[in-house]
């Protein structure tokens, strides 16, 4: 290792300054007018609460807009980083050489009075040297400054930040502790389980932007302060009843009215519930201004999930049958919108569709990989996808991801997937 | 609990860092507080040149691809007010903790994890973007020393 001596505590005085460039044999007319005399941090000085973070191009833009950042993490979470809108892996990398922290230091620019020459090709040392050609303009004498200097602190270590997907999974699983199924059910629920949107905000490793995602994604309502998601066969249950008004009172897909499907579930069900189901499971019609229209997807998933439920399979032909029937008219049922939901399962006598939660499964990729495998031997890329999506980076493809915890093979011209043991 | 990292809308300040390979150390067990390192000089084609001791290094000046933010601890986790316990000259209106009371904040994932109070804040203090980097060997100055520097 490189060891460089100090001397002793003093202040440096431009007598120094002069001595010391003519030992080094510098051409002082070759130098910009500022010389900064470098010291150690003083004794007062308490720098190890300094950290150093390196900044990617978004989160630059944040601190610079006066953002706020949040590191995140439970007592057993590898900490994040979050910005309003993106969340961040954080890891500590350590380095052999030293980062001199230093306020106030002047770059070259700063320390000439004309503009800097640009820099010659070739050996960086001979424009230490005194060029003839350049003597000319350098015979006026300019007066050496020196300004003092602090490092504040000396860093052999900074953190480095990795954009990762948000950690949705705590969500879920708080979420998952108060399933409302109705308020002659609310007895059952235990108070101190209820989370308001800011408490699950401060847990959940996700940035802002991305937790209201989150809550769209579980289809998370608000009500009494509390964030709930439902049971899924009183979702089911009151969804059906408000589809049962778009034929009882004739209207087009893409005519259901906000405020009479609110009014028609009064007594059945408690108005923010149904008001945040319908805010959920609708978009704005396109074509009648202040009308809604349901989402196909969602509307099919609820339903196929109550079909479906954990641990069943069925005949395919069947199934989408039975699936179809269950929707409004004009609705159809797609095997995409069971997506995390269930699998079609083509290697019995016949096709079927079976039970296959996204999240039911363990939230460690090779526990996961385990069940996926023993549940179906061989899966191709895109069946596998919603089920390791949720462990997928900016830099980390599922594809990358099976990679690793797969063995890829050839049958037949497509491509599968199985266990690696 | 998220532990809240400050900034300033008005703008961080602009701090430098000077990269050496290797360490700095100073003689025997002598402290190393406030004492002075060397001189740092530029070229007028902007090449930065640092002298310490008898060793003169070379290095260029960088942009850094990925800059860094400062970041500094502004309280304990006991709640401490650590602020301007750093260099006196520095800015004090860019440390304002003063907003609001006290916060005592309860990690309110009650059922997974400990109550907890969290109050460890950071500050930024500001942004590199820039670096001087000093990647060659040092050289030695010979030269017929008289009178120590």
């Amino acid at each position: 290792m490189l060891k460089l001596f100090t001397y002793s505590s003093y202040v440096r005085t431009p007598e120094d300054v002069k001595a010391i460039v003519k030992h080094a044999k510098l051409d002082e007319r070759q130098l910009t007018q500022v010389t900064q005399a470098l010291y150690y941090p003083s004794a007062h000085v308490v720098s190890d609460n300094l950290k150093l973070l390196e900044l990617d191009e978004h989160m630059l833009q944040q601190i610079r807009n006066g953002q706020t950042l949040h590191f995140k993490g439970g007592l057993h979470e590898k900490v994040v980083l979050c910005t309003d809108e993106r969340t961040y892996d954080v890891k500590g990398a350590e380095i052999s050489n030293s980062l001199l922290l230093v306020p106030d230091l002047k770059f070259a620019a700063a320390t000439s009075t004309s503009p800097l020459k640009s820099p010659r090709t070739g050996n960086a040392n001979t424009s230490l040297e005194r060029s003839l050609n350049d003597s000319a303009d350098d015979d006026l004498e300019v007066p050496r400054t020196l300004e003092q200097r602090q490092v504040l602190t000396i860093f052999h270590e900074y953190f480095e930040c990795r954009e990762i997907r948000p950690r949705y999974r705590k969500l879920g699983e708080l979420l998952q502790l108060t399933r409302y199924s109705g308020p002659e059910n609310e007895y059952c629920i235990e108070r101190k389980h209820l989370f308001s949107f800011q408490q699950l905000l401060n847990t959940v490793q996700c940035s802002r932007a991305q937790f209201v995602d989150g809550l769209q994604q579980f289809r998370a309502i608000e009500f009494d302060g509390h964030i709930r998601i439902l049971d899924y066969e009183y979702e089911y249950r009151i969804i059906s009843l408000m589809l049962g008004l778009i034929s009882e009172n004739s209207w087009a897909l893409d005519e259901v009215e906000r405020e009479e499907t609110i009014y028609a579930l009064q007594g059945i069900a408690p108005e923010p519930v149904v008001a945040g189901l319908f805010d959920i499971y609708t978009v704005p019609s396109d074509r009648c201004p202040d009308k809604f229209k349901y989402q196909e997807s969602l509307v099919a998933r609820i339903v196929a999930q109550n079909i479906l439920q954990p641990g069943l399979r069925f005949r395919s032909d069947e199934f989408m049958t039975t699936w179809q029937e269950a929707l409004p008219e004009g609705m159809s049922c797609k095997i995409e919108y069971l997506r995390g939901l269930g699998i079609l399962d083509k290697e019995g006598a016949q096709p079927s569709i079976r039970s296959l939660a996204e999240e039911h499964l363990p939230s460690n990729i090779i526990d996961r990989m385990r069940v996926l495998f023993k549940t179906k031997r061989k899966w191709t890329l895109d069946e596998m996808e919603p089920y390791i999506d949720c462990f997928t980076t900016p830099a980390l493809s599922v594809s990358t991801l099976l990679a690793k915890h797969a063995r890829s093979l050839t049958e037949g011209g497509t491509r599968y997937f199985v266990s690696k043991h | 609990m998220p532990i809240i990292v400050k900034t300033h809308s008005a703008g961080s300040g602009e701090w430098a860092i000077i990269e050496l390979q290797g360490d700095l150390e100073v003689r025997s067990n002598q402290s190393m507080h406030g004492q002075f390192i060397g001189d740092l000089y530029y070229n007028k084609y902007g090449q930065p040149i640092l002298i310490i001791g008898h060793h003169i290094l070379q290095g260029r000046e960088q942009k850094l691809e990925k800059p860094f933010a400062v970041l500094e601890k502004s309280k304990t986790n006991e709640g401490r007010q650590l602020l301007n316990t750093t260099d006196a000259t520095l800015d004090a209106s860019t440390m304002n903790t003063t907003e609001g009371p006290e916060r005592t904040l309860l990690d309110e994932t009650v059922a997974l994890e400990h109550k907890s109070r969290q109050r460890t804040e950071y500050t930024v203090r500001a942004i590199c973007t820039k670096k001087l980097i000093f990647k060659a060997r040092p050289k030695p100055i010979i030269a017929n020393v008289a009178k120590t520097v």
